[in-house]
């Protein structure tokens, strides 16, 4: 034993509780790190900029062609959120999903950064003087008709930039891509209404009955419809609350909010429109009546599939309820007779005495030069013939990604590399770009200017698109200042008064300001309250309405009865956030549910759960969709809201490039579609596709938001009680 | 057995002795043990030269000459802490509104650096001295509103109560543990309401107000 001192044990214990003193004290300290970042303070600070308090900055959401009017919540020099602009009369301070991932396209880990040529299989980082410099030489002693410019749809000043341009290269050749576009309803409405995109009046109709036109999803301007349609639905409007009829084969999430969804055979929207017609009887007029005599309801219900008692109901309280509107959306036009359909549905429309009541003239903008250039797939297909000829030395391709959407039977790709010098403006590695020579990398829509004028025009306005920030990388650069410094190469006298695309911008607005509600302010004012609106009024007239559609030139096919070798309808969909697959590299838009399905990060194929049975097919089997031009492999998933003959898969996924998010993400469906085409129009008729299924043996389990039971767990609870679809009794169904 | 009850009465009794110590009296404003790392800065920015007393003698005759500092209110160069949620570090412009017209000091190493960095139109990179974590949101307007505007402290007292007696020192330096039981500890106080009011109120208590 030591005497006068500790044993053992004691010290023992005081070094226990010793220690768990030390840890109580030393408790919370540890993640204060003082002294290791800096902070950093303003230079010259503008009053009203205090540190983790938000400014908000009016500009233009640039994720799709709706042109909605954002503001952006700013902080510490970095924009945070996006929303909308409350004075906007195209969405009324609201944004969709896709408008939010605005952000993630300006801060994703991707964009290009500095401008690359390439070196056999690489890119080669050079500077922007070498890279112009080159693109001049290349364009030197070449014939105006050997240049090429496609792009996506552009309108404003960036349009009038690139006109001048191509003028001053001699060069005819915009050509004005989108794959996904209403270009069927464009010519439709063309013929039908005088107009190509005439105004709706959702909240002024009484019923709806839309053939496949997904206004609340992606259909032209979600935004605005929706907004509409919330007032349609309200029933302390006068008319009382609105009823809403969805007519496509697969269901969209506008079916999915309609009092009625009917599915119908895929391609025989016409039909039933004429059907309709026929059903309404009396107050026709006698051409139209006797262009539909032929389409009594059970031959209608025939080739379509609806009920022939249904028709007879819709056409009772199409009659019962004016105004209506009738609208055909992408569903009924991907047809090789799409023109046929959606020229059938106006009829309906013009015959229901919509015109002029809920379909309404277009504006026409004095300044045609800032309309939109509206994309179609016409032009893709010009441009890709030209090409295959070897007629293009230099192409330039900007705000489009032909070699990811063009059908593989184009043989897009191939084609291409008979251009000598391909120059892509883009914002991140796409497959495009990853074919081009040069690749030039832009701004995001966040650090940019731009001005925009929307193809539906809810009011004449001209939407600005100004920076929210400064640029991520010094490296980027404008489409607009690229533009310009192109220009400058070709006609140097009269570009030199802009030294960047804001003061050419600038100098285009306030030289114009009387004609844009400026008079009797000074430059500087008006310049000032532009930006601060970020949207000023253009002069405008509205044009005129010529309701002119008429039965004798309709050809409607009956629908052929698809057996052999690809016994199902392919119907790619157009789904909210992904669209066409251009912002696939957004975090956001990939793990936000799809509103249906639930399906997040991949792409899936919607099978009718009869279809499947019959197939021997369960969900998450692994299965090749085949078709006569190639095969992808998805994950199945069982969907009652799709027609039994059809097969559905969502397209923009499946990325070769583009960036981590969207590489190797899902299928790509467009490689698989079949090169048939609108007679009319030359649109891709994106749901001409036939297919055929495998199960290739293998099954996973779907990562989707909704519960194990899936879409059965409504049966279950019995919560809804179901009545059959011509039972039902619209009129009172709300 | 005996020794080990002593030693623990010894520990429990300290423990009680300093607990009620801590929730019973004032801290006093700098206390050795909680003092932060020593950080260089860019420029060694003087605090008691600007926030210092005039005379720091507790018998100060107005009438001798000043002895020390300029005694400038904290929220004129802090002028954030009371609007926002951070205090900010003052703009580069704020310090060169002053100094371009205070000749006597205009060729000193400190002022001619910071002149240096105006004319690169640069900011200084400071180092942030006291750094919470991410996960905790703490609010400089909340607790300047109440203490300063509503209870009328003075300034340097009511920014004293986190950052110690910052007009004694050059460069700042953390003085106080800034962790989470410190912070609850001031929470768990009777404060008054206002200036005039004898009624009296705690400091909310809820997770939510700083981990959010």
């Amino acid at each position: 034993m030591i005497e006068n001192g500790f044993n053992r044990r004691d010290f023992l214990k005081v070094l226990g509780w010793g220690g768990t003193a030390v840890a109580l004290s030393g408790c919370g300290n540890t993640s204060i790190e003082d002294g290791k970042e800096t902070v950093v303070s303003y230079v010259e600070p503008t009053d009203f900029m205090i540190p983790s308090i938000g400014v908000y900055y009016n500009s233009t959401c640039a994720q799709c062609d709706a042109g909605c009017n954002i503001e952006g919540r700013v902080r510490e020099g970095r924009v945070l959120k996006l929303e909308g602009n409350p004075a906007s009369s195209i969405n009324r301070g609201k944004l969709c999903g896709l408008g939010q991932a605005g952000v993630q396209a300006h801060y994703n880990p991707d964009r290009l950064r500095e401008p690359l040529l390439r070196n056999g299989d690489k890119g080669e980082a050079i500077t922007w003087e070498k890279a112009l410099t080159l693109i001049n030489e290349k364009l030197n002693g070449l014939k105006g008709q050997e240049i090429a410019f496609l792009t996506g749809g552009v309108s404003g000043h960036v349009k009038v930039l690139l006109n001048n341009y191509l003028d001053a290269l001699g060069s005819k050749n915009h050509y004005a891509y989108e794959p996904v576009s209403p270009s069927v309803v464009r010519a439709a409405n063309k013929k039908a209404y005088g107009v190509e995109m005439p105004r709706l009046h959702l909240d002024k109709a009484k019923v709806i009955v839309s053939f496949g036109a997904d206004f609340l999803g992606a259909w032209i301007s979600p935004v605005h419809f929706s907004q509409q349609y919330a007032q349609f639905r309200k029933g302390s409007r006068p008319e009382g609350r609105g009823i809403l009829v969805q007519i496509e084969s697969k269901m969209t999430l506008t079916g999915a909010n309609a009092d009625r969804w009917i599915p119908i055979r895929p391609g025989t929207e016409g039909i039933l429109a004429m059907g309709i017609i026929n059903a309404l009887g009396a107050g026709v007029p006698a051409d139209v009546a006797a262009a539909a005599k032929d389409y009594t309801s059970d031959r209608v219900s025939d080739h379509t599939g609806v009920p022939a008692a249904q028709i007879i109901k819709l056409a009772e309280v199409l009659k019962a309820n004016s105004p209506s509107l009738v609208l055909a959306g992408s569903a009924a036009e991907g047809y090789v007779h799409g023109s046929q359909n959606a020229a059938a549905i106006a009829l309906l429309n013009q015959v229901l005495g919509n015109v002029g009541r809920t379909v309404d003239a277009s504006i026409n903008l004095q300044d045609t030069r800032l309309m939109p250039a509206t994309g179609n797939r016409a032009a893709l297909q010009v441009l890709n013939d030209n090409m295959a000829q070897g007629q293009f030395k230099v192409l330039f391709s900007f705000g489009t990604n032909p070699v990811y959407t063009a059908p593989a039977a184009l043989k897009f790709q191939e084609n291409l590399k008979k251009v000598s010098f391909k120059v892509a403006f883009s914002h991140y590695m796409d497959e495009t770009a990853l074919q081009a020579d040069l690749v030039l990398p832009l701004d995001s829509a966040l650090e940019d200017w731009g001005t925009s004028v929307p193809e539906y025009l809810v009011d004449p306005y001209l939407s600005i698109q100004q920076p929210l920030m400064e640029n991520l990388n010094p490296d980027t650069h404008g489409v607009g200042d690229i533009l310009l410094s192109l220009l400058k190469q070709r006609l140097a006298e009269a570009y030199k008064p802009y030294d960047d695309f804001y003061s050419f911008l600038r100098s285009a607005m306030v030289l114009n300001k009387a004609a844009l509600g400026g008079t009797g302010t000074d430059d500087d004012t008006f310049w000032n309250d532009t930006l601060g609106n970020a949207r000023v009024k253009l002069p405008a007239t509205v044009a005129n309405l010529s309701p002119r559609a008429t039965a004798s030139t309709l050809n409607l096919p009956s629908p052929a009865r698809e057996i052999g070798a690809y016994p199902l309808r392919l119907i790619p969909s157009v789904s909210a956030s992904m669209r066409d697959g251009r912002h696939a590299n957004l975090s956001w838009l990939q793990e936000s549910p799809d509103p249906l399905t639930t399906v997040v990060w991949d792409s899936w194929v919607e099978i009718h759960p009869k279809t499947a049975a019959k197939l021997g097919i369960v969900e998450g089997d692994i299965v090749e969709v085949t078709s006569p031009n190639g095969s992808v492999k998805s994950q199945a998933y069982l969907f009652p809201g799709i027609h039994p003959d059809a097969v559905s898969m969502p397209l923009g996924y499946g990325h070769e490039a583009m960036g981590r998010y969207a590489k190797d993400t899902g299928a790509n469906v467009f490689k698989i579609l079949d090169p048939a085409f609108d007679k009319e129009t030359g649109e891709l008729a994106i749901n001409e596709t036939n297919v055929r299924i495998n199960k290739i043996g293998k099954r996973v389990v779907i990562v989707k938001e909704e519960g194990p039971n899936g879409g059965s767990q409504l049966g279950r609870k019995k919560i809804a009680v179901k009545v059959a679809s011509n039972k039902v009794d619209l009129s009172k169904e709300v | 057995m005996h020794r080990f009850l002593r030693l623990s009465f010894m520990l429990v009794g300290m423990f009680i002795a300093t607990g009620c110590y801590a929730t019973d009296t004032t801290l006093p404003i700098t206390t050795a043990d909680d003092l932060g790392p020593q950080i260089d800065q860019p420029i060694e920015f003087p605090h008691n030269r600007h926030a210092g007393l005039h005379n720091p003698a507790d018998d100060a005759d107005p009438s001798k000459p000043a002895t020390g500092g300029m005694e400038i209110n904290c929220m004129y160069c802090h002028t954030y802490a009371r609007r926002s949620m951070v205090a900010g570090i003052p703009p580069l412009r704020k310090c060169i509104g002053c100094h371009q017209s205070i000749l006597s000091v205009r060729e000193t190493p400190r002022i001619k650096k910071l002149f240096e960095y105006w004319d690169a139109k640069k900011p200084v990179p400071w180092k942030k001295v006291h750094d919470l974590p991410d996960f905790v949101r703490f609010n400089h307007e909340r607790h300047i509103q109440r203490f300063v505007f509503q209870q009328g402290k003075p300034v340097q007292e009511a920014c004293g109560y986190c950052h110690g007696d910052i007009k004694t020192m050059t460069v700042a330096r953390r003085q106080k543990p800034i962790s989470m039981g410190w912070c609850a500890e001031c929470h768990q106080k009777d404060h008054l309401v206002d200036a005039t009011s004898t009624k009296t109120s705690h400091g909310p208590n809820d997770c939510f107000t700083c981990h959010k």
